[in-house]
C-alpha cells in the first residue's frame, strides 16, 4: 500500500518540480490571463454592463481555458520526455500513475488559478476578503472534477496530431456542468447570498467530482494499456 | 477471411431494405402529420414540427445510449466489431441530433419567440452533438486501430455518465431562471389522434434508426474485412 | 413576418433534407462495397 503513494508521490513530485523550474505554463497562462481580462474590459460597454454583473463568468472562462493550458503541459512533458512510456513498462499500479498526473495537474491547475485570482481582483475590483473561505473551496470543489476527466483525456490527445485543439474540442462539454455550478455559485458568493442559496450546485459539484473521478481512476488504463 | 466480408454484405444489404423501410415509413409519417392530424389550437400549424422533433430526439437518444453501452463491452470484451457498432452508432446519433438541433428552433422561434431558448433538452442535445462530434474527430485523428476503439470506448462511456449532470445542472438553472414563454407547448395529455401520430413517429424513427445503423455498421464490418485480407 | 405553417414547411423539409442526405451518402458507400464483389 505504501508503494501506491510512493509511485503517486514519485510521479507527482517529478512534473511538479520540472515545471516550476521551466515555469512555462505559469508564464504561458499568467499572460493569457490578464488578456483575457484586458479585453472583456474593452468589450463591455461600462455604462451599460457594471463589471460585478459579468465579473463570476469571466473569472471562471478564465480559470477553464488557462486550465486547459496547463492540462496540456501537463502531458506535453510526457511526450518530450518519454518518461511514461518507461513507467508503464514497470508493473505500476495504473492508479497510482492516474493519481499523481491528477495531483500534479491539480497543482499546475491550481497555480494558474492562484495567479489568475488576484490579477482578477485587481481589474475587476471586487472584494473577496471576506468570502476568501468560501471562493477557495469553491474553486477546489469545482477544478478536481474537470481536472480528473482532462488528465484522462490528455493522455489521449498528446498522441494526436493537432492535441492542443483536440483536448478542448473533447473536454469543454465535460466543463460545462462544473462551470454553471461554480459560476452560480461564485454569484451567489458575491453577492453575499446565504449558504441555502448555493447548497444546490455545491450538492451537483461534490457528486461529479466523487463519479468522475472514481470513473477516471477506473479508465485511465484502457488509455495507457494495450 | 472471404467469409466476414460476405457477412459485411449481407449486412449491408439487410440495411439498405431496413433504411427504405424506415424511409417509407417517414414519408407515412409526414402524410400523417400533416393530413391526419387535428391542428393544435394555440401553437398552430408550428405545433406539427412536433412529429418529427421528438421522434428525432428518441432516436438520437438510443444511438447515444447504445454508443456508451456497447463502448463498456468493448474495453470488457476486445472485440473490434463492437468498436465498429459503436462508431456507426455514434454517426447515426450526429443525424438525428442534426435533425433535432434544426427543427427545435424552427419550432421555437413562433412558439417561444426566440430561435433558441437554453431548455433542457435542447441544450443536452446540443453538448451531446458536440461530444460525439469530438469523438468522430478523435477516431480521424488516431491511426492505430486498437488505440482507436480504446480511446473511443473511452470518450463514449465518459459521455454517458455525463448526460445526468448536463440534466441536472440545466434543470436546476432552468428553475431558477424560467424562460420566457410565449405559448407554452402542451405535452401533458395528448388527444388520442395526436398520440397515435407522435407513436407512430417513434415507431418510424426506430426503423430508420436500425436501417441507417445496420448499412453503417455493414461498411465499417466490410473496411474491417477488406483490412484483414491486407494483412 | 412569416405565418406559422411556413415553420411547419421549412422545418419538415430540413428534416427530409437531412434524412434524404445521408441515406444518398449511405447507399453510395454501400453499393461501391457490393459492387467490389470481385472476391
Amino acid at each position: 500500500m505504501s508503494s501506491w503513494f510512493r509511485v503517486t508521490a514519485a510521479v507527482a513530485t517529478k512534473d511538479i518540480v520540472i515545471e516550476v523550474r521551466s515555469k512555462t505554463a505559469i508564464l504561458s497562462a499568467l499572460v493569457f490571463a490578464a488578456l483575457v481580462l484586458v479585453i472583456f474590459n474593452f468589450a463591455r460597454d461600462a455604462s451599460l454592463v457594471s463589471a460585478s454583473v459579468l465579473a463570476p463568468s469571466v473569472l471562471w472562462i478564465t480559470f477553464a481555458f488557462a486550465g486547459m493550458i496547463a492540462l496540456n503541459r501537463g502531458f506535453n512533458l510526457e511526450k518530450e520526455n518519454g518518461a511514461l512510456e518507461g513507467l508503464l513498462l514497470a508493473p505500476v499500479p495504473r492508479s497510482a500513475i492516474f493519481a499523481g498526473k491528477l495531483l500534479s495537474n491539480l497543482a499546475f491547475v491550481g497555480m494558474v488559478e492562484a495567479v489568475a485570482l488576484p490579477l482578477f481582483v485587481l481589474f475587476f475590483n471586487v472584494s473577496v476578503w471576506r468570502i476568501l473561505p468560501g471562493l477557495l473551496g469553491l474553486i477546489v470543489l469545482a477544478t478536481v472534477g474537470f481536472v480528473a476527466v482532462g488528465t484522462v483525456f490528455s493522455a489521449m490527445t498528446v498522441r494526436t496530431r493537432f492535441s492542443e485543439l483536440m483536448l478542448p474540442m473533447l473536454l469543454l462539454p465535460f466543463m460545462v456542468p462544473p462551470l454553471i455550478g461554480a459560476v452560480q455559485t461564485t454569484t451567489r458568493l458575491f453577492d453575499g447570498r446565504p449558504l441555502s442559496e448555493m447548497i444546490g450546485w455545491l450538492r451537483i459539484l461534490a457528486l461529479y467530482d466523487l463519479v468522475f473521478v472514481t470513473l477516471c481512476v477506473l479508465i485511465f488504463p484502457a488509455v495507457v494499456d494495450e | 477471411m472471404n467469409a466476414s466480408l460476405n457477412g459485411s454484405r449481407t449486412t449491408i444489404r439487410w440495411g439498405l431494405a431496413l433504411t427504405i423501410l424506415g424511409l417509407a415509413a417517414l414519408v407515412t409519417i409526414y402524410v400523417m402529420a400533416l393530413a391526419y392530424t387535428p391542428l393544435e389550437v394555440r401553437q398552430g400549424a408550428a405545433q406539427k414540427i412536433f412529429y418529427i422533433h421528438v421522434p428525432a430526439a428518441w432516436s438520437a437518444m438510443v444511438a447515444f445510449t447504445l454508443v456508451g453501452v456497447v463502448s463498456i463491452l468493448y474495453l470488457w470484451l476486445r472485440d473490434e466489431r463492437l468498436d465498429a457498432f459503436a462508431a456507426s452508432s455514434a454517426e447515426v446519433g450526429l443525424v438525428f441530433s442534426v435533425v433535432i438541433l434544426t427543427t427545435g428552433p424552427i419550432w421555437g422561434k413562433p412558439v417561444w419567440g426566440t430561435w433558441w431558448t437554453w431548455d433542457a433538452r435542447l441544450t443536452l442535445t446540443l453538448i451531446l452533438f458536440l461530444l460525439f462530434l469530438g469523438y468522430m474527430t478523435l477516431r480521424s485523428a488516431v491511426h492505430d486501430p486498437a488505440e482507436r476503439a480504446r480511446f473511443s470506448a473511452v470518450v463514449g462511456i465518459m459521455g454517458m455518465v455525463l448526460v445526468p449532470f448536463i440534466h441536472m445542472s440545466v434543470y436546476l438553472f432552468r428553475t431558477l431562471h424560467p424562460k420566457p414563454i410565449v405559448l407554452k407547448p402542451s405535452t401533458p395529455s395528448l388527444p388520442p389522434d395526436m398520440l397515435r401520430t407522435l407513436l407512430a413517429g417513434f415507431a418510424a424513427s426506430t426503423v430508420l434508426y436500425l436501417g441507417f445503423v445496420t448499412v453503417r455498421y455493414g461498411l465499417a464490418r466490410y473496411e474491417l474485412a477488406r483490412r484483414q485480407e491486407a494483412d | 413576418m412569416p405565418d406559422n405553417a411556413s415553420y411547419m414547411v421549412a422545418a419538415y423539409v430540413v428534416a427530409a433534407v437531412v434524412y434524404l442526405a445521408y441515406t444518398v451518402r449511405l447507399f453510395h458507400r454501400a453499393i461501391a462495397a457490393l459492387r467490389d464483389s470481385s472476391r
